[in-house]
């Protein structure tokens, strides 16, 4: 199956692929563009809440509290770090 | 029955069902919130039935919902601005049952840093789980369709975000919104087209996803290997 088996999953991902990226597109240019909160109040018939100002990198803004964002990745990223250390472990037994 | 306060951290009132909290009724938020907690149950005791989970699974437990977490937060300058979640990546790499109790997780952490209010925790994670379970099941479904990892992974994709598009609608229309004057016919139709638009963003997920599948199939199989979750 290898070489049209691997054919077929890229042929059915495009054909998806090509699909939603049309239907999107339609839906965008009739909505027009706004932000995520903004088109979900529009969505629902409710007043659209005001938008943050803008900022961020290149567009790329955070949502919720900049520090808890930072201190809650560190305390994941220790919890990765000490799950992996321990399965590191158990395999090497 | 009239439910309203909205979040005070961070000032972004809104969760994974883009609304401020008093959108929904208290009764509803109580539904949502007691299905979510029914599942997460349901999820810890099949884990417990496993008589030693696999530290490995832990692992890839934890490293989705620091990624999903990380992910979450950050709003893309895509259609106005989107966000990805890595809900489906989460289906296949750790599998329904760890996969359940990272979006429980990954969304109480999210609130807790201001996005999304409490009140539609329940609903965005019986949301964030079908995303999960209809990932999972497609992935592994696509095994007699084709051998390639990264258009499974790209499908299950699609197929998780469609189906969470789905459940995000069915929640709103079966709540109801409080305080509009819009029919159920007309909310449906501005959330057809709303999903629509959301749909876009997959496209993205799905590559990213098919990528990170295909490169952890090439160097590390064993991870792919299996009945997970």
């Amino acid at each position: 199956m290898t070489g049209f088996g691997e054919m077929r999953g890229l042929l059915i991902f495009g054909l998806i692929l090509l699909i939603i990226v049309i239907v999107s597109l339609a839906a965008y240019l009739v909505t027009g563009p706004m932000g995520i909160e903004a088109r979900y109040s529009h969505a629902v018939g409710m007043p659209a809440e005001e938008e943050e100002p803008g900022g961020g990198w290149f567009g790329f803004s955070l949502e919720g509290n900049p520090l808890l964002y930072v201190v809650i990745l560190v305390i994941l990223g220790i919890i990765c770090l000490a799950a992996y250390l321990r399965w590191r472990k158990q395999e090497a037994r | 029955m009239i439910y309203d306060c909205q979040p005070d951290i961070g000032g972004v009132p809104v969760a994974h069902i883009h609304l401020p909290d008093g959108s929904f009724t208290l009764t509803w938020v109580l539904v949502w919130w007691f299905w979510a907690l029914v599942l997460v149950g349901a999820a810890l005791l099949l884990a417990r039935r496993t008589k030693q989970i696999d530290p490995g699974k832990i692992t890839i437990a934890a490293f989705v919902t620091a990624a999903s977490f990380a992910i979450f937060q950050v709003q893309i300058p895509i259609a106005g601005g989107v966000h990805m979640n890595l809900t489906p990546l989460i289906g296949i790499l750790a599998g329904p049952v760890l996969g359940a109790l990272v979006v429980f997780i990954v969304n109480i952490l999210s609130a807790a840093i201001g996005h999304g209010g409490w009140g539609l925790v329940g609903a965005n994670v019986l949301v964030n789980f079908s995303e999960v379970l209809a990932a999972y099941i497609t992935y592994r479904g696509l095994k007699r369709v084709t051998s390639s990892l990264f258009s499974r992974a790209g499908i299950a994709t699609f197929a998780g975000l469609f189906v969470g598009n789905i459940a995000m609608m069915g929640i709103i229309l079966i709540s109801g919104i409080q305080g509009v004057t819009q029919t159920t016919s007309q909310i449906l139709v501005g959330l057809s087209l709303l999903a629509a638009v959301n749909m876009g963003v997959a496209v993205i997920e799905a590559i990213i996803t098919g990528l990170m599948v295909e490169y952890i199939g090439r160097v590390r199989p064993e991870i792919l290997d299996g009945d997970r979750g």
